[in-house]
């Protein structure tokens, strides 16, 4: 382990280290308290000027209420989960497909195959963003849910299927010898093999996709347009906008942005951070 | 004086006491084995030695000097690890030479120390590859070589023979061996391969569940068990366990029942203390002290069938079923006796055998698993 | 016809498997891509006809002054985000111990990463504001006025950055960490009894073991500087007067606001080929790490 774990009996110095970190933290997350701190503040103290003192009466709640009575930002939110669920759902149904497909069959053009979904990660969003754009008014699909949902289908899949296609190549090959050997067809093979070993790999892909889907700005910007269909992080630019001198309310609208991903991050610690290291270390 | 001492070392992983109250001395120059099965302490002792894991209290002294505190780098050891631990990005030459690049030595004394271990160990051709382009074996002797140029007071040896295969196993066994006469230094080593063990000792450690059972000359062990874990450890196949009761104790020489024997047993005993009529003992008789056939000095005589017959060319091993007698604890899983034959004969599975063993071939162990008898006397020089 | 199935599944039911996910993300991002480049050699406004304009609207960019400034704003973010996996590190190796409330404590400094750029746009932007943001509450301690570093030329990109390093930070620390919680023991053990200790432990045992993870930790953090474009949006829209744009920004702007699609496009193309280098070097290099670790 290293660094060198710090001797088990001495306390203080044990003690010492927790507090140096916990500080350390306080300052890292130094611009979030300032949020915390802003939302709790009435619109007076605002007005005001009274930014850094501590809030006289605690208005956390008061402005949450608020932004859901006098923003759209509940709407947004729907809107979000609406987009999103759909999204990691198909993304995981297709990447396992995709991704049980490059990992055991060993066709002419599998490498280039998934080069091009590895590559494709690395694209930047704006060299589709013209024919997307276009497509999704060809289609009557422009300032949807479904014209999001495709897209980031679409694009997730890519991530996904590298992740899915190391996972089901990092299976032992005797299961899969063994299932061929009784006579398995290729979706029993994925059905009894792959799926029920899949768990894991499953919870971390959904976690991240959720993620990334739910914290979209830019095809937000860029395939939506009215308040009914845009979501939370569309949502609260605009409410920046609008709002601009009520910052007690635009900073309770930010917690409320901020919540769902660090909610469902803390829920599902442990397979997020899997998923992002996947690739990273071996075993 | 000793070379490496242990002075009451107890260890403690949270609430699991790994180390009871260990102590040992090693004198310069000896070759010290310490064996057990999984989890006994063995590897946590040497690490300790090491100072590669904290001792909970205790104290450990390396010639002359009390390391208990020192950082593994200071102690005057080195180690060779059971994966060999070489590391990837270096070369041969440079994974040998860091230790004494640490030291801040000087770069023609590293140059040469290397070049000095490469030839002991004939890996002169080595120096310029990296670890993933070497052999197993090769990689286990630049293990060694990492340790040698670094003079060491002690070397450590942890397991470093298990991660190769059979042939190449018993290559390094001998090659080992001749290293320690060669260079002359004090080894200490782990494995739980008792083969190793009795082949390359000076002096073997039986570890148990965290407690030194017995130590001393390997032959001394095998004949003179002081319990029955260190019987059973030692010697392959295994020596067979029968279940005994106390009859009757007079005069030093106790009669024993055994569990489907008719007859009762009569052995020396030499420290009877607490011992009392009804006890539950065992009698312990290694395979190879099984005679067929002859029984006219046999202390233990019983007829048996041949269930098994193991050829193994310079000797054979039969596995007998003596029903009603049964053996207890055996490795098979089965109640059959192992008997080992110092030829190759011509036994069939289903033969009718008498087995026999002689008084002097008898161990008795206490319902607490302490040697009662000392049936063999080793004479001083073996 | 369930005969012909069972005689043609093996190849018949992967085809169909890898179908979907193959055909969706190659028409929308493959082919979408390919298009954006086709579209870069006409004048387009996204509505009426498109007209031939060969490589005019790329001779326009590399005339435009906009586009010196976007790309060396691009190298700026480049250039910075290099701290990334450096302070990444740091923060792994400050928080990799056993002590009781470190999980949970690590787990916090995380929440960066998993905040929307939005959100991180919004919140920085606060930070910033010279009248009532951090900084102005650090300066005025100080007894000094906060610059109003969003409104200033010279120094916005870097104020955006800072706030892009927040979540990027971040991300290597999770990459280091299990880096670190995958190390080998036994070189680790091997390196103490060698008598290696602090930095030489972390120099010449360590990081060496750190290498795959360092590489990756490098090439997100490569890619996030290049692509980068939610923060700049969210915080300073490109100003002010577009001294912070980067490429990805002033391609948005160009086509959505200006409705010069096919200059648009000639952007993400060029944004498009920095990437493609990238890629490919990166591609390679990783074939070659795969090769050296075996």
């Amino acid at each position: 382990m290293f660094p060198q774990p710090l001797a088990e009996n001495k306390r203080l110095q044990r003690g010492l280290y927790t507090g140096f970190v916990g500080l350390i933290l306080i300052l890292w997350l130094l611009p979030l308290f300032a949020v915390m701190l802003t939302a709790s503040k009435t619109a007076d103290e605002i007005m005001a000027g009274q930014y850094w003192t501590w809030p006289k009466h605690f208005n956390l709640v008061e402005n949450f209420q608020a932004v859901f009575a006098q923003t759209n930002m509940w709407g947004y939110f729907i809107n979000s989960l609406i987009i999103t669920l759909p999204s990691v759902l198909l993304v995981l149904v297709f990447s396992t497909l995709t991704g049980y497909v490059l990992a055991r069959y060993n066709f002419k053009g599998n490498a280039l195959v998934f080069a091009l979904f590895v590559g494709g990660n690395f694209l930047p969003a704006q060299i589709m963003m013209i024919p997307v754009r276009d497509l999704m008014v060809f289609v009557g699909l422009y300032d949807t849910y479904l014209a999001l949902i495709i897209f980031h289908v679409a694009f997730q899949t890519g991530f996904a299927t590298l992740f899915m296609r190391n996972f089901i190549a990092a299976l032992p090959d005797e299961l899969f010898q063994a299932a061929r050997a009784e006579g398995a067809s290729p979706w029993q093979s994925l059905r009894h093999v792959v799926i029920p070993l899949m768990r894991p790999a499953l919870a971390a892909l959904a976690i991240l996709t959720f993620t990334f889907v739910w914290n979209d700005y830019f095809w937000a910007i860029v395939l939506t347009q009215s308040d009914t269909v845009k979501p939370v992080t569309a949502g609260l630019n605009n409410l920046r906008g609008e709002w601009t001198s009520a910052w007690n309310i635009v900073a309770a609208a930010t917690l409320f942005v901020a919540v769902p991903p660090v909610t469902m991050f803390f829920l599902m610690q442990k397979h997020f951070i899997a998923g992002l290291t996947m690739g990273a270390v071996k075993g | 004086m000793s070379h490496v001492r242990l002075i009451d070392i107890d260890k403690y992983y949270g609430t699991y006491h790994a180390l009871k109250s260990v102590n040992l001395t090693v004198d310069k120059g000896e070759f010290i084995v310490m064996v057990g099965p999984s989890g006994c302490g063995k590897s946590t002792t040497l690490k300790s030695i090491a100072g590669l894991e904290a001792i909970s209290s205790g104290e450990i002294w390396i010639n002359g000097r009390n390391v208990t505190r020192e950082e593994p780098g200071d102690r005057g050891i080195a180690m060779v690890f059971q994966s060999y631990a070489l590391y990837p990005h270096m070369t041969v030459a440079e994974n040998m030479g860091f230790g004494l690049k640490m030291a801040k030595r000087p770069r023609a004394e590293i140059d040469a120390a290397v070049k000095r271990a490469a030839e002991i160990l004939r890996i002169t051709d080595q120096l310029d590859k990296r670890p993933k382009e070497l052999s197993g074996g090769q990689r286990q002797r630049v293990a060694i070589g990492r340790a040698i140029t670094r003079s060491p007071e002690v070397f450590l040896f942890d397991e470093p023979l298990s991660n190769l295969d059979a042939a190449l196993r018993t290559q390094m066994r001998v090659e080992l061996t001749t290293l320690h006469q060669q260079l002359g230094s004090t080894m200490i080593y782990v494995t739980h391969d008792q083969v190793e063990a009795m082949t390359m000792a000076s002096r073997i450690v039986v570890f148990n569940k965290g407690v030194i059972e017995q130590q001393g000359a390997p032959l001394e062990l095998y004949h003179n068990p002081v319990n029955q874990f260190v019987a059973g450890f030692l010697g392959a196949p295994r020596i067979n366990f029968v279940a005994a009761t106390l009859v009757n104790l007079r005069d030093g020489v106790a009669e024993v029942g055994l569990e489907g024997a008719a007859s009762t047993v009569h052995i020396p005993v030499a420290d009877p203390a607490g011992l009392t009529n009804g006890a539950k003992l065992v009698l312990g008789v290694r395979p190879e002290a099984l005679k067929i056939g002859d029984a006219s000095d046999a202390a233990l005589a019983v007829d048996a069938q041949v269930r098994l017959v193991e050829q193994l060319g310079r000797e054979t091993v039969l596995h007998v079923d003596a029903s009603p007698l049964a053996a207890i604890g055996s490795e098979s899983g089965t109640h059959n006796f192992t008997v080992q034959l110092g030829t190759a004969a011509p036994y069939a599975a289903g033969q009718s055998v008498k087995i026999a063993a002689r008084a002097s071939d008898l161990y008795l162990f206490g319902p607490d698993g302490r040697a009662l008898n000392r049936p063999k006397l080793i004479a001083a020089s073996l | 016809m369930s005969d012909l199935w069972k005689r043609h599944r093996n190849w018949l039911a992967p085809l169909l498997f890898i179908a979907p996910g193959a055909l969706l993300f190659g028409t929308i991002i493959i082919a979408s891509s390919f298009e954006s480049v086709w579209i870069s050699f006409f004048d387009w406004d996204g509505v009426g006809p498109k007209t031939w304009a060969g490589l005019a609207n790329y001779r326009e960019l590399f005339a435009d002054p906009q586009f010196y400034v976007s790309l060396k704003n691009n190298i700026i973010w480049l250039v910075m985000f290099m701290a990334a996996p450096p302070l990444g590190l740091a923060l792994a190796l400050l928080v990799n111990q056993q002590v009781a409330g470190m999980r949970f404590l690590k787990s916090l400094f995380f929440i960066p990463l998993v905040l929307a750029t939005v959100t991180v746009g919004v919140v920085f932007g606060w930070v910033y504001d010279p009248n009532y943001g951090l900084l102005a509450l650090i300066f005025n301690l100080f007894g000094a006025a906060a610059p109003a570093l969003l409104a200033d030329e010279h120094a916005v990109t870097f104020a955006v950055v800072i706030a892009a390093l927040w979540p990027q930070i971040a991300f290597c620390m999770v990459l280091f960490l299990a880096g670190l919680n995958n190390l080998n023991p036994e070189i680790i053990g091997a390196g103490r009894v060698d008598g290696a200790r602090g930095w030489n432990m972390l120099w010449h045992v360590v990081l060496p073991q750190l290498r795959q993870v360092g590489f990756i930790a490098l090439a997100v953090t490569v890619v996030g500087a290049l692509r980068s474009f939610d923060m700049i949006a969210v915080m300073t829209s490109g100003g002010p007067f577009g001294s912070s744009e980067v490429l990805a920004y002033q391609m948005y702007e160009q086509s959505i606001f200006s409705y010069r699609f096919g200059y648009g496009a000639a952007i993400a193309t060029v944004l498009f080929a920095i990437m493609i280098v990238f890629i490919t070097w990166y591609l390679r290099m990783m074939v070659r790490l795969e090769k050296e670790t075996r």
